[in-house]
């Protein structure tokens, strides 16, 4: 049963984020690259939990790492976000951008309204 | 503006969509733009896409014809009509392709007083969840015709590079 759940995390990026600690590693990585340690510290977990989750995020795709010196940096590489991207681009993503041109389309009608006194 | 699957423990939670945003006008003055064509064609679909209306007839049971053009040149046809009418509160319609589309679903709009402002509210109730992915599918391809990869990968090279704290 682990093994299957391991599977399944490791493979799909929407099971990848859906863990908590691997978002927040996912938002440290978006000021930029960082080594395995400075995450750990700052999300207050040990370095091989760390590690963990940056395994998982590499493995899907979202994070990429590289040697420097002595030290691993990892990167964050959002195109792996692309299939939550494109779930979430339909219909939903239609309407949000409907109503956003709605919003500012009245707007102008509430000036138009309000200039005519 | 916000967009969810449903509320949660809702019997119909995994085929409805439900869409919301508070605007800041009047409430007359959004149903308004939901009730002619001249409103309508300024609004109706992401940026970038037209409209062009071969019949328009605002009552229950009248019917909206039109053609929504994709920026990529892609054409699809539309076809709504209004089941319930009841302004400035409410708007229920039947949303297809063309009269008698047999996966034409309906979507609910609510307008409700929200201090100055109002909140609008598209509930949309598919009568299967296949049909809601159906339909999730479908749109996905419109907006695929203006979303190139390109596009994408800019947007999401900018959300990379905006600072950790945002």
């Amino acid at each position: 049963m682990a093994a299957m759940a391991r599977a399944a995390t490791t493979s799909d990026v929407f099971n990848a984020i859906a863990e908590p600690r691997r978002r927040e590693i996912l938002v440290l990585l978006r000021a930029g690259e960082r080594p395995v340690g400075e995450l750990a510290q700052e999300l207050g977990m040990t370095q091989p939990g760390a590690s963990k989750h940056l395994r998982v995020l590499r493995e899907v795709g979202l994070v990429r790492d590289r040697k420097a010196g002595r030290q691993r940096l990892y990167d964050l590489d959002a195109r792996g976000l692309r299939p939550v991207y494109e779930w979430t681009g339909g219909f939903e993503r239609f309407w949000n951008e409907s109503f956003e041109r709605l919003d500012a389309y009245v707007q102008d009608l509430k000036q138009a309204k309000e200039e005519e006194g | 503006m916000s967009a969810t699957g449903g509320s949660m423990g809702s019997a119909t939670a995994d085929r409805e969509i439900v869409i919301s945003r508070v605007i800041d006008a009047p409430r007359e003055l959004v149903f308004e733009a939901f009730t002619e064509v001249r409103h309508l064609s300024r609004w109706w679909g992401p940026e970038g896409f037209t409209t062009t209306t071969r019949a328009f007839e605002f009552r229950v049971g009248g019917e909206w014809e039109f053609a929504m053009h994709g920026p990529d040149g892609t054409d699809y046809e539309e076809w709504i009509s209004w089941t319930e009418l009841v302004p400035p509160e409410r708007i229920a319609l039947v949303h297809g392709e063309h009269r008698g589309d047999p996966n034409a679903f309906e979507s609910v709009l609510t307008f409700t007083p929200d201090g100055e402002a109002t909140r609008i509210e598209m509930r949309t109730v598919f009568p299967t969840k296949e049909m809601r992915d159906e339909v999730v599918e479908k749109y996905h391809v419109i907006e695929g015709g203006r979303q190139t990869l390109g596009k994408l990968d800019a947007y999401v090279t900018e959300i990379a590079r905006k600072g950790g704290g945002a």
